[in-house]
C-alpha cells in the first residue's frame, strides 16, 4: 500500500465557504479546491491510497468509478507535481 | 461524477480584545456636555500622525528617495511629492513636514490624509483599505472599487437616505481583536466631482486644491465618529441591471488584492513572510461578509441603484438578510 501524504511544509491552507484555498510556499501561488477536488483532498490523509481515495469517494458521490478513477490520478499528479503530496 | 478541478487564482504572490473608554469633555460652565468614546487603536492614531514642522532626512535608504516616491525602513517612512517637499514620520515623534521653496502647499493636506496616513496606520498595525462607508445601526458598510468607481458619490447619495458617512476614500480597520474587524472613524472630508453634485445634490464647499477637479461636500446626514464594526465590504462592479449578491469561496481572496497604494503600503510595512501574508488574507477571507453591487455607469440608473443598496443597507443592519 502507498498511502498518500500532505508535504505540510509546502504550503498553507484554509477553508472559506465550501472551498480550500491554497498557496505553495515556494512561490506563493494560490489554488482553490472545489466540489470533488475539495472532497479529495480532505481524504488524503496519510493513511489512505488510491484505491482507498477512490474507494470513498465512490461511497460518497457515487457514479462510474472507472471515470472516477481517472479523474483521482489526474488531480494526484497535477498535487505531486508541485510537490503538495507525496506518495509513501 | 464532475471531474475533480484545481483550478488557480489569479493572485500575486497583536491579538487582544480591543478596549474602549469614555472622555467626557465639559463645556465652559463645567457642565458635561458630550462624551465620546475613542479605542486605543484611534488614540494611537491620533497621536503618531500629529504634524510639526522642521528638517527631515532626504533618505531612508541607500539612495535619496525620488519625487513623487517613498521609502520605509526600520518602522519610518518617508515620502517626497515635487521637489524639495517631504513627509517624514517617526513613531513616537509623529510626522515632519519639510517645506522648501517652490512647495506647493495647496496639497499637503491631501499627502497627509492620503499615502502618509496610510503608511502611518499601517506600520502601526492598522489595514487601510480604499473604501468609502456609511454607518447604520452601530455597524459600517463599506463600499469598495478602484479610483472612479463611484465610492464617494454613492455614500453621498446614501446620505441622502438617511445614512451618515463614516469615511470616505480610505477606511482604517483595527485587527488587534481576532474575533472582529473593528472600523476607525474617517479622517477625510467627503470630496466630489462636479459631476457627482449634480447626481447626488450634496452640498458644495471650497475646491479641494488648485489641481485637484474636487470639492469638499457636506455629507447629507453627517458623519458618524465612533469606531465600529464593519458589517459588510460592497465591490462597486458595472452591469446592465443594478443587482447586489453575495460573494463567496475563494473570491473574497481574489477580490482583496486591491490595487491601491494603501496596499503597498501595508505590506512594505508588515513585512510578511509567504505564509503570514497567506494567513492574513485567510483571516480578511473569513470575517469579511462581502457583497458586490452591479449597475450601469449610466445617470438615468443611478437613483434606482441607490434606492436598492439603501434597502439592502437597512434590512441587512436591521438583522434581514
Amino acid at each position: 500500500m502507498n498511502a498518500l501524504t500532505k508535504q505540510r511544509d509546502r504550503f498553507a491552507e484554509t477553508d472559506v465557504d465550501d472551498e480550500i484555498v491554497l498557496m505553495r510556499l515556494d512561490n506563493g501561488e494560490f489554488f482553490s479546491m472545489a466540489g470533488t477536488a475539495a472532497a479529495t483532498w480532505r481524504l488524503i490523509d496519510g493513511k489512505r491510497d488510491r484505491a482507498g481515495l477512490v474507494a470513498a469517494l465512490f461511497e460518497t458521490f457515487g457514479g462510474d468509478t472507472a471515470a472516477m478513477a481517472a479523474d483521482v490520478d489526474a488531480f494526484l499528479d497535477a498535487l505531486r507535481e508541485m510537490g503538495l503530496i507525496a506518495i509513501d | 461524477m464532475p471531474a475533480a478541478s484545481l483550478n488557480q487564482l489569479v493572485l500575486g504572490s497583536s491579538p487582544g480584545a480591543s478596549t474602549t473608554f469614555s472622555l467626557i469633555l465639559k463645556s465652559p460652565d463645567c457642565s458635561v456636555r458630550q462624551v465620546m468614546s475613542k479605542s486605543p487603536a484611534e488614540l494611537m492614531l491620533e497621536r503618531e500622525t500629529r504634524v510639526t514642522y522642521g528638517p527631515v532626512p532626504d533618505r531612508l535608504l541607500a539612495n535619496a528617495v525620488a519625487e513623487q516616491n517613498w521609502q520605509m525602513s526600520g518602522g519610518e517612512f518617508l515620502l517626497r511629492a515635487e521637489g524639495d517637499y517631504y513627509f517624514y514620520y517617526r513613531p513616537g515623534v509623529g510626522v515632519t513636514v519639510h517645506r522648501g521653496d517652490g512647495a506647493d502647499t495647496s496639497e499637503e493636506s491631501l499627502w497627509l490624509n492620503g499615502s502618509v496616513y496610510a503608511a502611518v496606520a499601517s506600520l502601526n498595525g492598522l489595514l487601510p483599505i480604499h473604501a468609502s462607508a456609511v454607518a447604520f445601526n452601530g455597524a459600517v458598510f463599506a463600499f469598495t472599487g478602484p479610483a472612479g468607481a463611484g465610492k464617494s458619490t454613492l455614500v453621498a447619495a446614501l446620505g441622502r437616505c438617511g445614512l451618515p458617512m463614516f469615511c470616505d476614500d480610505t477606511l482604517v480597520l483595527d485587527l488587534s481583536n481576532p474575533e472582529q474587524l473593528q472600523c476607525l472613524p474617517g479622517h477625510k472630508r467627503l470630496k466630489l466631482r462636479p459631476d457627482s453634485f449634480e447626481l447626488t445634490g450634496a452640498a458644495k464647499e471650497e475646491r479641494v486644491s488648485r489641481t485637484y477637479d474636487k470639492n469638499y461636500a457636506a455629507p447629507p446626514a453627517g458623519t458618524v465618529s465612533t469606531s465600529l464594526p464593519l458589517a459588510e465590504l460592497i465591490f462597486l462592479d458595472e452591469a446592465r441591471v443594478p443587482a447586489i449578491a453575495q460573494i463567496s469561496g475563494s473570491e473574497r481572496f481574489v477580490r482583496m488584492e486591491d490595487e491601491h497604494q494603501t496596499r503597498y503600503l501595508f505590506e512594505a510595512a508588515r513585512q510578511f513572510s509567504l505564509s503570514e501574508h497567506f494567513e492574513h488574507r485567510a483571516r480578511l477571507a473569513r470575517q469579511m461578509d462581502m457583497w458586490r453591487f452591479e449597475r450601469p455607469r449610466d445617470a438615468n440608473k443611478f437613483e434606482e441603484g441607490v434606492a436598492l443598496v439603501a434597502h439592502h443597507v437597512v434590512s441587512h443592519g436591521s438583522g434581514g438578510s
